[in-house]
């Protein structure tokens, strides 16, 4: 066995994606001789990640995070370069392989819709062999971080979003997996949610030495977990390093943004740089240094008619493309 | 290997209970032809006398055997597993360390049985009671016989629509392709009329293919119509496609996962 838990080397997947122009003739066309665009979702991508690490893989929406994590777990085939996890090559789906590691993706995965997830759990217990003692201990233990009995008797489909998906990871980690993949574990729950699903995976790992890739578009979600970030964009590695690194080379930003009493009646230029936001007209949004987002927006306060203002992390596709763009 | 079934079972026999007000109306829905067709040729035969050497008695036995035997030979795997494939909710069966499709697809398809065999005895009863069947040609032996023959079938039914269903790695219109596969079992295996009163050309063709074992063989063996002769080649011809089955699904299958893999799943 290897002394990486996984290795991946010039992994790259390539969709081809039939595709016409509308209209009539091009239907008629397409009939009979599809054209097809190849899409690089993901291209020659390194790195190795080693027995225990929290690795946060972080990107915008189409980066290729979802397609490095399911040819990892092994639903899908590269179309070129290797992987090995655990020793295993993953879309050979070895019986031993889908016993040792998990892929959380999504909600509505291991736990049936219309019955207790009780049921499940125990439909997992034997698909996964796990002797009665073995799996009580795990299952207390689960519990003890989640919290699941009070929603272990109702149907899933009358749990909330937050305690599916608690579910959800608990159903895939029964079977004590070595290798966690975690796609977008956190996405849609609130703020104690998210807090909570991550302590719960630094207590899991710390427990079972379990190695963790997890998916995120939550800068937060990543630097709260991780210390080493692995950022893919446009399917290609763009860095690979310590949560320190980044935080340097990642200008701390804040995004303010404020609906005056009349749309775009006031320039913003002299209190931080302009950003064009095309979903949100009614507010005009500048991009200030994180260290001066108190003063700026008191001077704001103070200055303007101003009917409400914001202040948030501006999106990750521009922390990205600030920081490896230029 | 045998908790596995036992708790899959456990899940699916719960699910299909949630359900039981669809399985009724699809139970309904599946009565409809044979009850019709019993109706349609008992009046025939009445009118007269016989058909073709079948009396009324014969056609009412026929269909009310085939009530039962086709409950258990059935299946309903397209429309419980196709989707799966189409919708990509079979990723997360798929890596799981069981097979879905021999495991929890299989298991489900018989809790459904068990459900509609429930719903389907009370309409039985009231059927018998109406069309007064003479079943006093009904052995033992012919029963027991019947047992593993109609196991044999429910499995060649259940791989063959299995493998209709992984095309849907393929296509989307695997419908359409299941109906014409329906359309060769209404034609082949006597569930439309016996297949004695069918076209020689039907019936020497029928001889050989799947589709009779999992109607009109069983349903001969429980009649007592057979000679030995004709037992021993339905039960030659269901091993020999029980294997044919196994064989087509597993290649298709195999080709099906691998596909499904490339293109993204």
């Amino acid at each position: 066995m290897p002394p990486e838990t996984i290795s991946v080397e010039n992994l790259s997947k390539t969709y081809q994606v039939p595709e016409r122009e509308g209209g009539f003739g091009a239907a008629v066309r397409s009939f009979f001789k599809r054209k097809y665009k190849d899409v690089k979702a993901v291209q020659q991508v390194n790195f190795k990640i080693a027995r225990g690490e929290i690795v946060g893989f972080l990107g915008p929406n189409g980066a290729g995070k979802t397609t490095t994590l399911k040819m990892l777990s092994g639903l899908l085939h590269p179309t070129g370069g290797k992987a090995e996890v655990l020793g295993f090559t993953p879309w050979e789906l070895k019986t031993d392989y889908l016993r040792s590691m998990t892929l959380v993706m999504g909600q509505r995965n291991r736990l049936s819709w219309d019955i207790p997830a009780a049921d499940s759990f125990l439909l997992n217990q034997a698909i996964y062999r796990l002797p009665d003692e073995e799996y009580k201990l795990t299952y207390k233990e689960l519990d003890d971080l989640l919290e699941l009995e009070p929603l272990m008797k109702k149907p899933v489909r009358n749990l909330s979003l937050g305690e599916r998906m608690k579910c959800e990871i608990a159903a895939g980690l029964l079977h004590r997996p070595k290798v966690l993949f975690l796609d977008e574990p956190t996405i849609g729950l609130d703020i104690t949610g998210q807090a909570r699903i991550r302590e719960f995976l630094r207590e899991y790992n710390k427990r079972t030495g379990a190695t963790i890739l997890l998916t995120s578009h939550y800068m937060a979600d990543v630097t709260a977990l991780c210390e080493r970030i692995i950022i893919i964009h446009h399917g290609k590695l763009k860095y690979d390093g310590g949560i320190g690194d980044l935080s340097r080379k990642i200008a701390p930003f804040k995004l303010i943004g404020v609906r005056l009493a009349e749309v775009n009646s006031h320039d913003l230029t002299k209190y931080g740089t302009p950003v064009q936001n095309e979903e949100d007209w009614e507010k005009q949004y500048i991009q200030v240094q994180a260290e001066d987002v108190t003063r700026v927006t008191s001077r704001l306060l103070a200055d303007l008619p101003i009917h409400d203002i914001t202040i948030t992390d501006p999106p990750i596709e521009d922390v990205i493309e600030q920081a490896f763009n230029q | 290997m045998l908790k596995i079934f036992q708790r899959f079972w456990q899940v699916n026999w719960a699910e299909q209970w949630q359900y039981r007000a669809n399985l009724i109306m699809y139970l309904l829905y599946w009565l409809v032809s044979p009850i019709i067709y019993l109706a349609v040729w008992t009046s025939i035969a009445n009118t007269k006398g016989n058909v073709n050497g079948f009396t009324a008695n014969d056609f009412i036995t026929y269909y009310m055997t085939l009530l039962i035997v086709d409950q258990i030979t059935s299946n309903i795997v397209i429309h419980t597993f196709a989707y799966k494939i189409q919708d990509g909710t079979l990723s997360g069966e798929l890596i799981r360390p069981v097979h879905p499709m021999l495991t929890n697809a299989l298991v489900n398809n018989i809790a459904f049985k068990g459900l509609t065999i429930m719903g389907l005895t009370p309409i039985w009863i009231i059927l018998f009671f109406l069309f007064r069947p003479d079943f006093s040609n009904i052995t033992l032996s012919g029963i027991l016989l019947a047992i593993p023959a109609m196991m044999m079938g429910f499995f060649i039914g259940f791989l063959l629509s299995a493998a209709i269903t992984a095309l849907a790695f393929w296509t989307t219109r695997v419908y359409s392709i299941h109906e014409f596969y329906y359309a060769l079992i209404l034609l082949f295996s006597g569930q439309f009329v016996p297949l004695t009163l069918m076209p020689k050309l039907i019936q020497d063709i029928a001889q050989y293919l799947p589709f009779q074992l999992l109607i009109y063989y069983p349903i001969q063996l429980i009649l007592g119509k057979l000679s030995s002769a004709q037992i021993v080649q339905g039960y030659v011809m269901g091993v020999i496609w029980l294997f044919v089955s196994i064989a087509i699904f597993n290649w298709v299958w195999h080709n099906g996962v691998k596909r499904f893999s490339a293109v993204g799943a």
